[in-house]
């Protein structure tokens, strides 16, 4: 592992322990980050991406799932962490922002009142000054009367406002990586944009990293640095997001960047939708997950997964990907 | 060309909050005089963003909800609850919907099967025809009868489910199909699927489409026509090309402009709005968008803007259009202020 890595995930296998049996929701899955850098993890309901991103603040609750591999965030190893540290590095080395930001809220505290306990809580500041704090990062994000709004429930403010208020207290201790969990999908488009573009700037005010779960290749393309596609739990291709997703090398790449309408597409042409939908997880599977949808399959795609293979930083799961590479 | 759907001034205005005599003390302008029509065979898209109105629109359509004023008519014939109007009923024999949401669309005690073919014994069809026309349906939608026909919503994945609104909806055999969000909870590759039996199904069965959805991508794919909706208000509609091509209202250029490009090298400048869409409750005054427009003058905050031609069928709400009578006017005015 280098120095210059914030984040190094080897190797990363999340189980749950299901009613019916185990779910296999993340497998093998190799990645890092470097500092400055935004990587997006690409893909479908289903595939792992958030399961991945929660493993990163080890969000899961310990007793249903099995982690293993090897997570090392800022020269630290997550794995081993004691729920003391833990809570210590939550917020403070790394920050994350969901979807639904009512949910990351607590409804009867106000959005001043939880920014200034982060505040107070990580960086031992006073009350006083954890409220100026909080100031600063709500008119930061650009919230318009942001001394008024600090005063404000989660629910007294638009859907737009409220996403912004939960950036102000993911960054409000300037955490080294920020995990963004689709945090623009429930957003308009208008709105979306407003936010996409406020998490670039913040980032390069604040010198982050960060880690961006979509299923929008727009929005892939709008943020990130590079970007990771996943499918049933695995990393399947990656690469610099100009590269993979203007010249995909896996077959479900390919498929997915197929399946999108395009503006300005031949509208008398129809779509090239892949055929059937993604495996059910309850069964561990060895062999590419994707062979059964793929239309490049051999009999040689039913054999264990071979190692990603990698190529001008990039990197992909497919035996037939190598040939034409 | 005489219109398949007219629909005229349609409005509803929602109650909220109660004084002490239980009178409503505010409302919701949801639908603020809308009207539209779609020729036979072709597909309206609706976009707006949430709360825009467009979600109700259709339901003031299929009369889920019923419209506070406004006229909905089919081939020249008026339909409603008002006596002189041909009934709802009737209304809904020739204009079914799918919903965003495929699980809470179907009764989830009832199979597949049964849940196509109820509708059709509602308006007549006996039981066993309504069966072999569900059985029919389910192939035309791809699931194949001899595996789905017994099966319940639980057991289908969302596409499937969503297969089975889209059979559901048709086997009353309508003209016209709302589709509210239709594909929006699918994912991409599923969606692909549905989108292409949404066509299949149209040119098979000569159907017109209503699209509703906020995927500006998907809806300029996807239709013929494009109404755009802001704080229930159209402010600009016409072909599809002419308006994602040339579009005329400010609103309208910034919804398409904020989009993210598909592809790694058409990234693009975005012209950002500020600002959320105001509250429903209570609306800007003049033209709506005003608050958020760039180019808005003293006359937006005003006047409400009428619908101007662009070009051919081509229109929009705007004052600053070239073709508006007011913009003259306002030209004027500047130079007399200036």
């Amino acid at each position: 592992m280098s120095a210059d890595k914030l984040i190094d995930v080897r190797n990363l296998n999340v189980t749950f322990k299901g009613e019916e049996g185990p779910v296999y929701a993340v497998s093998d899955v190799s990645f890092d980050l470097a500092a400055g850098e935004t990587l997006a993890l690409l893909g479908e309901s289903g595939c792992g991406k958030s399961v991945t991103m929660k493993s990163l603040m080890r969000l899961h609750p310990a007793h249903k799932t099995r982690i293993e591999g090897q997570i090392n965030i800022d020269g630290v190893d997550l794995l081993s962490m004691r729920p003391a540290a833990l809570s210590a590095m939550r917020g403070k080395t790394v920050s994350m922002v969901f979807q639904e930001p009512m949910l990351a809220f607590d409804p009867v505290y106000t959005v001043g009142d939880q920014i200034i306990e982060s505040v107070m809580r990580h960086e031992g500041f006073s009350r006083a000054d954890a409220r100026k704090r909080a100031l600063e990062m709500l008119e930061r994000v650009r919230i318009p009367s942001a001394a008024k709004r600090l005063d404000a429930y989660p629910h007294e403010m638009s859907g737009g406002m409220r996403q912004r208020a939960m950036i102000a207290l993911a960054l409000a201790c300037k955490p080294k990586i920020l995990l963004a969990d689709e945090p623009t999908t429930a957003l308009d488009a208008t709105v979306q944009i407003q936010v996409l573009l406020l998490l670039k700037e913040l980032q390069r005010e604040l010198g982050m990293s960060m880690i961006f779960v979509t299923h929008d290749v727009g929005v892939a393309i709008e943020v990130a640095d590079r970007t990771a596609v996943m499918y049933a739990g695995r990393i399947i291709e990656e690469g610099p997001v100009d590269d993979v997703l203007s010249n995909p090398w896996h077959p479900y790449t390919q498929g997915l960047l197929g399946a999108t309408v395009h503006p300005g597409m031949d509208r008398k042409e129809a779509l090239s939708a892949i055929p059937g939908s993604p495996p059910q997880l309850t069964r561990q599977i060895t062999e590419c997950a994707f062979a059964p949808r793929c239309s490049y399959r051999t009999d040689e795609c039913l054999k264990p997964m071979p190692a990603a293979y990698q190529a001008d930083s990039r990197a992909v799961r497919c035996i037939h990907a190598l040939a034409e590479v | 060309m005489t219109a398949l759907l007219r629909v005229q001034d349609l409005k509803k205005y929602f109650p909220v909050g109660k004084d002490l005599l239980g009178r409503p003390t505010q409302v919701v302008q949801a639908v603020d005089g809308v009207s539209f029509s779609v020729e036979k065979g072709r597909t309206l898209g609706i976009v707006g963003e949430s709360g825009c109105g467009k979600s109700t629109t259709a339901r003031l359509l299929m009369h889920l909800i019923e419209p506070d004023e406004g006229r909905i008519s089919i081939r020249g014939k008026e339909f409603g609850n008002i006596s002189g109007r041909h009934p709802v009923a009737e209304l809904r024999r020739q204009m079914q919907m799918v919903f965003q949401d495929s699980y809470a669309s179907l009764n989830p005690r009832l199979t597949i099967e049964d849940s196509i073919a109820f509708g059709p014994q509602i308006h007549g069809v006996s039981e066993r025809e309504a069966r072999q026309q569900a059985r029919d349906l389910l192939e035309k939608v791809g699931l194949n009868p001899n595996v789905f026909v017994r099966r319940y919503p639980h057991e289908l994945s969302g596409g499937q489910r969503q297969r089975v609104n889209i059979a559901r909806a048709l086997a009353i055999k309508p003209e016209i199909v709302l589709l509210d969000e239709a594909v929006s909870a699918l994912d991409k590759s599923v969606q692909a699927q549905v989108l292409n039996l949404l066509s299949d199904l149209k040119k098979e069965f000569g159907l017109t489409y209503l699209f509703i959805s906020h995927d500006l991508n998907v809806v300029q794919y996807i239709s013929d026509d494009v109404m755009v909706m802001y704080l229930g208000q159209v402010v600009e509609s016409g072909p599809v090309e002419k308006l994602y091509q040339n579009p005329a209202h400010p609103y309208t250029r910034a919804l398409l402009s904020s989009v993210p490009s598909q592809t790694p090298h058409e990234r693009k400048q975005h012209k950002v709005l500020e600002g959320d869409p105001p509250n429903p409750i209570a609306p800007p005054s003049g033209c709506r968008f005003h608050p958020r427009c760039e180019h808005a003058r003293a006359i937006c905050s005003s006047q409400q803007p009428k619908t101007t031609k662009v070009d051919g069928l081509h229109q929009a709400a705007c004052f600053m259009l070239p073709a508006n009578p007011s913009h003259e006017k306002y030209i004027q005015l500047q130079e007399v202020s200036a």
